[in-house]
């Protein structure tokens, strides 16, 4: 046994040697006033808040009956404190801002109290997915305060937070939050394995996950949810998925998760069904629509005049008589105009970006029109295929629409309608081929499941919501009682 | 004799429907009617439902034979005529679903020369419509069922569309009924095997069904469903056209798309035949993915270097077909193949079955 | 890199080098709206087409290119000798042939370029211009250029007036059907901004043998539509009346097999319109429903006779023959059959409002 401990010692001085550098190591030492023991203090002074270690700690460890190092956590009103013989944890500790306390002549002997600082913003309201109805809380980057906001919405025992640490250098903290009694276990090791599989040097947000963890890194698709929103992160829970916190990332993720879900605002809850359904259908509506218009005129005009009903085409072909380009290059250049002022947007700060907006939208646009570079129809038809992308409600998948056109546009203009329907099969076979955390990404669609139609491309009333969706394989399918949905007065009763 | 394949790699039992039906149902539906026609004039309906009568027979008898053996079409055949005859046998069959694609894909590139892009280069379209179908392939059974899926449900809208041609439907064309002889209308049926034929790749994939016992109705109703399909259209085009010029037109199916005429879309026919693409790509990858299967279960050989390998196979029997003489050549013999095969043969290969089986069980017995 | 890497990498560029097909750029293709054929003696047949110049806010210019061959397919590859931009049938809306053409070389090789034409659609109409088609094309109709002027035109008329159904599948299946055969609107160029559809022709073996003026067509549509409507002047002893037939529907009848006899039961369902009389009373409607009943049969019955002389058979009464004989012979169904046929026309017509005034 001595051996070990001696390693430990050596371990220990390279530790010390190597955190003396920094300038926020502190080593104090002090002496009790009524027992004359001598300890020291050792933190992170970064890391730590001063005024706990200078209120809560020292005058009960200064004054207070301090013999011996197991007198500590007694003596200080703390609650996380740990007694440890091992060497290991003092850099772990240290640097999650604990303080080690070691009694001069038993330095064997660890005692660690939490004093760390908080330092983070308040919570704030969504800003991503922002809805007008519902609760208006979302996630901060201090992972404490994000198991917080998730624990107080589903106080059960069943509720379990595993933490994990990731990234050599990063030393990332991520917890895993599932039901017990409900959630798939194997989805949970699923999650649970990845996790521990990733050897990364640093994470610095969940998105570093998700990339990493994906079941094909190599798709456009998101094939986990990422959401800001609490709320959404609860119902997730107990509806059988298993949520990801990652500390410093105000994004939590959610999985396995479908291409439905993707398409889903966490609003439609808040509306009545029927509302909530036509929603969804516009938004399905509008999501074809922006990958599909641009290619199809690209491939009308350059290959299928016959399609044009013949009051559309004067107006068609009186618009692209001065325009020196054929529509490939019309359409191309449109899409990229459109692209750079989203990124521009995207990369200014918000009222310098509404004015950008406004700018490249009217003055390029009316004046690309008037120089004879691009058709005023084609203008409309890609303004309008940019205003639906953005009706997707996961900010990710925004992203993939406005990536997808692309192709399309490309096979459009190599085979026309043929092309595009091509390309909508390679799609498709994609999506067949996509899982999520190993259950299929097209469920309800395909593998096809009536029952889980009930909240895919429409959604149903709750009363039709009582079983859990399938593909997540819950241990309990039922969610409500269907009893009392099912009892029907009489008129007039 | 049982072959396990991994559960999550088995599709649920209804889903054989899709797969039974889209293999049926695909580029021969295009032009069918005017074969059957041939011979069978106006009366050609009945040979559709006689030839559904007979598809649910020897599809009674596939089942039968599956569940004897529990197994594939190799060891039905090991089963019956030992291992060297089975692997003859598999090779026949190989070639079988090899010129299955060649034929649907050669057909609907020759459709889309016709049609729409008299310069598209058979070799460059059918490349890319290979390569499509080895990345269904690879994503294994389940993904073929899936695209099957999909090429059922998406393009379903057509067929109201034929609606469009009532107007113009002249219902008294099918009168008056029986007005040819029982011999024509027989071998009208016989000219309708290459529309019907396919449903005999439940031989390969039977083993990829969940509960196989299930599947047996969703089989037969895939059946139904495709027969009653092809009634619904022969009777929409024997209104539409008259005997003489139904005998001109070689896909009816397009031509009556000619008409029809909607407020955002002029003409209907081009989105039709694009549409088809989603038709015929789960057909040819089903076909091709059964060539795979068959020569994995003979000889052992990975799937993932088999389907290329087959694939461009095809892609060259493909480009060396030029005129439509040969393509027509071609998909009238897998269209007479196919009728003996799966009229004659399978029927003879029961009965042997059973004969095997009791044998057997002397054998056993005694 | 890999060599597969390479493989894919220069198939992709052999692809896109050789994996392109021709475009039709909308902008860059003269559009055929309309063509017109002209008898130009010796069997040489002249061909216009009609394509339209489009400009914004304004009506699209009417332009037209005329050429003479021999072979008529080749009268497009003619034209295409004057044009600077390829000319494409795809979007075409109206056929016109010239009644001399139509009546001395006959339609059928013409048509039959347009059957064999993917781009064609089967709505296209067809129609007999009295007169010369070059000149009645080069007039200036409507604010929409002139082929969507005829089409409008004679869209029209099918949908509310006397006009049967007629397009290029309605032609087609009426030739093709043994036991019919096919007719065609007529237009007439009046001036240089009208055009009058003014008659039926009646086609045999592609060659108009007869034509039949507006006032016959409200008679006609009742026996060859199913469904028909149209307007319809009814004289009486009191005045005459508009009648509007809302809608009517006919009924063949075998109800002989020899001598063969076919019963046409038709039934007129129609609102008065107007009327020079004093009112409309009850009696008066009895009145003008007989008036009607009776001039129906009576027209109905001449149209016939004027089928069975000039050999024809529009309406497909051999064809429905044989829909109600086994194994009829149709063969001789024009020289014989025909003429020894008995058509018995049964109206019956039923006049249910008389206007908003009592």
């Amino acid at each position: 046994m001595k051996i070990p401990f001696k390693k430990k010692n050596t371990e220990k001085e390279a530790l010390v040697k190597v955190l003396s550098k920094s300038n926020d190591y502190r080593h104090l030492h002090f002496t009790n006033e009524k027992t004359k023991v001598e300890f020291y203090l050792t933190f992170i002074a970064s890391l730590t808040d001063e005024k706990i270690i200078h209120k809560e700690a020292l005058p009960y460890l200064l004054h207070g009956e301090l013999y011996h190092l197991d007198d500590v956590p007694e003596l200080i009103p703390i609650a996380e404190t740990e007694i440890s013989t091992n060497a290991k944890d003092i850099e772990n500790k240290l640097f999650n801002g604990n303080v080690l306390v070691q009694v001069v002549g038993n330095e064997e002997q660890l005692c660690f109290f939490s004093a760390q600082r908080e330092v983070g913003r308040n919570i704030g309201i969504p800003e991503v997915e922002f809805s007008v109805i519902g609760p208006k809380e979302a996630f901060v980057e201090s992972m404490k305060q994000n198991l917080n906001l998730v624990r107080k919405k589903i106080p059960v025992k069943e509720l379990i937070i595993e933490e994990l640490t990731i990234g050599k250098v990063s030393k990332t903290k991520v917890a895993i939050i599932y039901l017990e009694e409900i959630t798939n276990q194997e989805n949970v090791n699923t999650v649970r394995q990845r996790l521990q599989d990733i050897d990364i040097d640093g994470i610095t947000d969940s998105s570093f996950i998700v990339q990493i963890i994906s079941d094909n890194q190599n798709s456009p698709f998101p094939q986990i949810l990422d959401t800001e929103r609490p709320d959404r992160v609860t119902a997730g829970i107990i509806e059988g998925k298993v949520a990801i916190i990652v500390d410093g990332s105000p994004h939590a993720l959610i999985g396995p998760t479908t291409l439905v879900e993707l398409f889903s605002s966490f609003e439609d809850y808040f509306l009545n069904w029927i509302v909530s359904s036509f929603f969804r259908l516009i938004r399905l509506f509008a999501v074809t629509f922006s990958i599909l218009v641009t290619p199809i005129y690209v491939a009308t005009l350059s290959y299928h005049y016959e399609l044009i009903p013949r009051d559309l085409l004067s107006a068609l072909v009186a618009s692209r008589r001065a325009i020196p380009f054929p529509p490939i290059l019309e359409a191309l250049f449109l899409e990229l105009t459109i692209e750079l002022l989203r990124e521009a947007g995207a990369r200014l700060p918000t009222k310098v970006g509404q004015t950008i907006g406004i700018v490249g939208g009217i003055v390029i646009g009316t004046a690309s029109v008037e120089a004879g570079l691009t058709s005023n129809v084609l203008l409309i038809i890609i303004a309008l295929a940019a205003l639906a992308s953005f009706t997707t409600p996961v900010y990710r998948m925004g992203n993939t629409i406005r990536l997808l056109r692309f192709p399309f546009l490309l096979f459009a203009e190599l085979w026309g309608l043929v092309g595009i329907v091509l390309s909508f099969c390679i799609m498709l076979t994609h999506l067949i081929r996509l899982t999520s955390l190993g259950r299929p990404y097209l469920e309800p669609l395909y593998p096809p499941r009536g029952q889980d139609m009930k909240d895919a491309l429409v959604r149903l009333s709750f009363k039709n919501q009582a079983k859990r969706p399938v593909f997540l394989r819950s241990k309990q399918p039922a969610r409500l009682n269907e009893r009392d949905a099912k009892q029907k007065q009489d008129i007039d009763e | 004799m049982s072959i396990s394949i991994p559960e999550n790699k088995k599709i649920s039992p209804f889903l054989v429907f899709f797969v039974v039906q889209k293999m049926q149902f695909g580029i021969g539906i295009l032009g069918f009617q005017r074969i059957i026609a041939k011979n069978a004039g106006h009366d050609a309906w009945i040979s559709i439902i006689l030839v559904g009568i007979g598809v649910h027979i020897v599809l009674w008898a596939l089942f039968k034979m599956l569940e004897t053996v529990n197994g594939d079409m190799i060891s039905i055949h090991t089963f019956v005529f030992g291992k060297i005859v089975s692997k003859i046998f598999g090779i026949f069959f190989i070639l079988y679903y090899l010129l299955l694609t060649v034929t649907v894909i050669r057909t609907y590139v020759e459709i889309i020369q016709v049609w729409m892009f008299t310069d598209l280069a058979t070799f460059w379209f059918s490349l890319v419509l290979l390569s499509v179908v080895v990345y269904i392939i690879f994503g294994g059974f389940r993904t073929v069922t899936g695209m099957a899926f999909f090429g059922i449900v998406l393009p379903f809208y057509v067929f109201a569309l034929f609606l469009f041609t009532l107007p113009y439907a002249e219902f008294n064309n099918l009168l008056p009924i029986l007005d040819h002889s029982i011999s024509d209308i027989l071998l009208g049926s016989k000219n309708m095997s290459l529309t019907v034929l396919g449903f005999e790749s439940l031989l390969i994939f039977y083993p990829f069904i969940k509960d196989p016992k299930k599947s047996k109705k969703w089989a037969h109703l895939a059946v139904f469903s495709t027969t009653m399909i092809c009634l619904y259209l022969a009777i929409l085009t024997f209104a539409y056209f008259p005997e003489n010029q139904l005998q001109k037109n070689i896909w009816p199916t397009l031509t009556m798309w000619k008409i029809i005429m909607m407020p955002f879309v002029e003409r209907f026919e081009y989105i039709g035949i694009a549409n088809w693409c989603l038709i015929i790509l789960p057909n040819a990858s089903i076909a091709l993915w059964c060539s795979s299967r068959i020569v994995k279960r003979l000889f052992s050989i990975k799937q993932r270097t088999t389907v290329p390998i087959l694939a461009i196979i095809c892609l060259i029997a493909t480009s060396f077909l030029f005129t439509r003489k040969q393509v027509n050549l071609l998909s009238d013999m897998v269209g007479q193949v196919g009728f003996y095969l799966n009229f004659i043969y399978f029927p003879l290969l029961l009965v042997a079955t059973l004969i095997a089986k009791k044998v057997k069980k002397n054998e056993v017995g005694s | 890199m890999k060599l597969v890497h390479k493989i894919i990498i220069l198939t992709s560029i052999a692809f896109l080098l050789n994996g392109c097909v021709k475009k039709e750029i909308l902008d860059d293709i003269n559009l055929i709206e309309a063509i017109g054929f002209d008898y130009a003696g010796e069997g040489m047949t002249s061909g216009t087409i009609l394509y339209p110049i489009y400009q914004p806010d304004q009506p699209p210019e009417n332009k037209t290119l005329t050429a003479k061959a021999l072979i008529k397919k080749s009268i497009l590859q003619d034209i295409q000798l004057q044009s600077a931009n390829p000319i494409v049938t795809g979007s075409m809306e109206a056929v016109l042939f010239a009644k001399e053409l139509a009546s001395k070389d006959g339609v059928l090789e013409l048509i039959d370029a347009f059957q064999r034409d993917p781009g064609v659609g089967s709505g296209l109409y067809l129609a007999v211009v009295d007169g010369e088609a070059r000149e009645l094309m080069e007039g200036n109709y409507g604010v929409r250029g002139n082929a969507t002027f005829i089409s409008n035109l004679l869209e029209n008329n099918i949908d509310n007036e006397d006009l049967p159904k007629t397009n290029l599948q309605k032609f087609l299946f009426s030739y093709y059907q043994e036991g019919q055969t096919p007719f065609m609107p007529q237009l007439k160029k009046i001036s240089d901004e009208k055009i009058e559809l003014n008659g039926i022709c009646f086609f045999k073996h592609g060659k108009v043998v007869e034509t039949i003026n507006p006032d016959q067509m409200f008679f006609f549509r009742l026996l060859v539509d199913k469904y028909s409507n149209g307007l319809h002047r009814v004289q009486t002893k009191d005045g005459e009346a508009a009648i509007r037939s809302i809608r009517s529907t006919h009924n063949f009848d075998l109800s002989q097999h020899s001598p063969l006899e076919i019963t046409v039961k038709i039934k007129v369902q129609g609102i008065v319109n107007e009327y020079t009389g004093n009112e409309v009373r009850p009696d008066q409607i009895k009145l003008l429903e007989k008036a009607f009943t009776e001039e129906i049969k009576e027209q109905s019955t001449k149209l016939v006779e004027i089928f069975k002389e000039k050999q024809i058979d529009p309406v497909g009464f051999g064809h429905f023959v044989k829909t109600r004989t086994r194994n009829y012979d149709l063969s001789k169904w024009l020289e014989s059959d025909l003429q020894n046929l008995t058509v018995k026309v049964v109206p019956h017509v039923m006049i249910t409002e008389a206007g908003v005034i009592e």
